[in-house]
């Protein structure tokens, strides 16, 4: 109990807790979180243990939660099987160009409303604000046509990653996420180095980039992570085989003719990417998703 | 006089190379701009226009044909399936906002009062936000599978019930496909309140607590107030992405049973790469935009310092 003490931040204080009906309260909150966490848990961890299951074993009756042995061979089988790295690397390459892209493109373009601020570009900054809550949804059929047939060049870009790159390149929100933050950036250090002479970019590459590195990452890993999981644009722009995704794969193995167990297999192999990340920067995910948060 | 005159040119051709060079930062600013500009006219301006123009004319696949006016919108209209859709999206947006949409704020506040565990159950709610939302939908498909293999038939056979149908009870199918995008969901907006709620003001509880509020009072009136601004912002856009919601009755239910779970955003999809009848999914398109425009002034008219906040 002594840990009450450290309650600084909730609506109950240590005092509170004096009282036993602020002491139900809070034992009531914690069971109550602890289903949540469960619900949050348990779905998860069927999925993890039912790829060691045999189809025998899932379809038993009465039915058990854990499997009777781990069979790692057979993990290995299927992976070699459906030749699933090879979906990583497709994802990491779609992924990377769209995280790449959207870096630079909204990074220049926050530069530029952050610091230079030529003339009329109030109006891009406006604008950005307008169609960051714009619904989107009718914007899917045209784009599809003008990426089949691009206008001017009239080139096809289907089969290809790079409508998704240029998906990424035109994020309005990150666009103001990277002003904000250039905003903070002290102005001193900009006006040695144009008086220096040093040319707009190359102020950008040389002291802009290397001060901002905190929220680069932040919207890198955030626009890689939204990547690896896209499903929708993949599956309607692509139909060579060899260039396939991981969202669209593990879809397209639900209507092959894999047990259940396989399908909760190739579920796994999907988050690994997802869980690798996390592990690494749970801290920049974490503290991102007060700003990312509002992206949805 | 000389040296005068000297003086005057040395000025004049000093402003001079003053109006080049700033014509030259102005430009070059510009040229950075540039990709930023094109990229979002192509993807997100150019798109909105021609998809609405589009519309009013008939397609021969993806190729323009002739102008027939409001011909697309009375044939979407009368299409069966478009009232069965548009009822069914609303259904999704307002199970979504009863289910998904308080769930979280509560956890949120719950969570903040917690001194045991906090870190660990904030990591296992975050948990499934991790999952895309493809891998989601397909675990919850297997979960929702309607013989013993299913989790969830697993529990009901645990109490000596017979297998259910979930996904193919057609009164329910939204109701359980709603389910699944909160469990997914849930986590990054209950870390969002959660970021928000750790920035109360200390003095504030101390105050009311002098003053003698009880803990549904200090809720009510320090900490639900506190997360207003963001609660608004969060609505409109789960509106706004619940109302677009295509993948999970693609991935989990291709739109059925019969019909029961189909959406406006998966009329359209099947409409624009199914059918190949473009214009009739830029018909739907125009309408959902239509809707959605509302929500959006709605929020703008209510939130008027969202440029100060973010």
């Amino acid at each position: 109990m002594r840990k009450f003490r450290h309650m600084d931040k909730g609506i109950l204080t240590d005092s509170d807790m004096k009282q036993l009906k602020y002491r139900l309260l809070y034992f009531t909150m914690f069971c109550i979180l602890i289903l949540v966490c469960a619900i949050m848990i348990i779905p998860v961890l069927w999925m993890l243990l039912s790829g060691f299951k045999s189809a025998d074993e899932m379809y038993a009756v009465p039915a058990s939660f854990f499997p009777k042995e781990f069979r790692i061979s057979k993990i290995i089988d299927f992976w070699n099987e459906t030749k699933f790295y090879k979906y990583y690397i497709t994802t990491f390459i779609m992924a990377g160009g769209a995280a790449l892209a959207d870096m630079l493109v909204s990074g220049m373009a926050g530069y530029v409303l952050s610091r230079l601020k030529p003339r009329g570009s109030r109006i891009i900054f406006v604008l950005c604000f307008w169609i960051m809550l714009l619904p989107g949804t009718m914007r899917t059929v045209p784009l599809y046509m003008s990426f089949k047939d691009v206008p001017i060049i009239h080139i096809n870009l289907l089969d290809s990653y790079i409508p998704i790159w240029i998906m990424a390149a035109a994020n309005a929100f990150n666009i103001i996420l990277f002003k904000n933050f250039f905003d903070g950036i002290s102005i001193s250090l900009l006006e040695a180095a144009k008086i220096d002479g040093a040319s707009n970019i190359k102020i950008f590459l040389k002291i802009i980039v290397p001060l901002s590195v905190p929220v680069f990452l932040v919207v890198g890993l955030f626009t890689f992570n939204g990547s690896l999981g896209q499903y929708f644009w993949p599956y309607i722009l692509i139909s060579n085989k060899s260039l396939e995704v991981l969202g669209v794969k593990i879809f397209k193995l639900k209507n092959e003719s894999y047990t259940m167990d396989y399908q909760m297999l190739a579920l796994v192999f999907s988050i690994v990417p997802q869980v690798i990340i996390f592990a690494i920067f749970q801290k920049q995910i974490m503290g991102g998703i007060n700003i990312g948060g509002v992206k949805g | 006089m000389k040296t005068v005159r000297n003086l005057e040119t040395v000025r004049k051709k000093k402003a001079g190379n003053f109006t080049a060079k700033f014509f030259k930062q102005e430009l070059s600013a510009w040229v950075i701009l540039l990709p930023a500009i094109i990229c979002i006219y192509y993807v997100v301006i150019r798109p909105q226009v021609f998809g609405t123009a589009w519309s009013f004319y008939d397609m021969k696949g993806y190729n323009l044909g002739e102008f027939v006016g409001l011909e697309n919108y009375r044939r979407v209209i009368s299409d069966s399936m478009f009232m069965k859709s548009l009822i069914n999206t609303f259904i999704y947006v307002g199970l979504s906002i009863v289910i998904g949409y308080m769930l979280p704020i509560i956890i949120a506040i719950m969570l903040n009062e917690m001194v045991h565990m906090r870190s660990s159950m904030r990591l296992m709610i975050y948990l499934p936000a991790l999952m895309p939302a493809t891998t989601t939908a397909l675990l919850w498909y297997l979960m929702y599978y309607p013989d013993n293999g299913g989790l969830l038939n697993m529990v009901l056979s645990m109490f000596g019930k017979e297998p259910y149908g979930w996904l193919q009870d057609s009164g329910k199918t939204i109701l359980y496909i709603v389910i699944s995008m909160t469990w997914n969901g849930m986590g990054a907006t209950v870390i969002y309140y959660f970021a928000s709620l750790q920035g109360v003001s200390r003095d504030l509880f101390e105050a009311a607590i002098i003053d003698g509020a009880g803990f549904w009072k200090r809720c009510t009136t320090i900490t639900v107030p506190h997360i207003i601004p963001i609660a608004l912002l969060l609505l409109v856009r789960q509106i706004i992405g619940v109302f677009s919601i295509i993948d999970q009755p693609l991935q989990m239910t291709g739109g059925g049973p019969n019909g029961a779970s189909s959406t406006l955003g998966l009329m359209a999809y099947n409409y624009g790469f199914v059918s190949v009848k473009p214009q009739f999914a830029m018909v739907v398109g125009v309408i959902m935009f239509l809707i959605l425009i509302v929500f959006t002034l709605f929020y703008f008219f209510l939130d008027k310092k969202l440029s100060a906040d973010i």
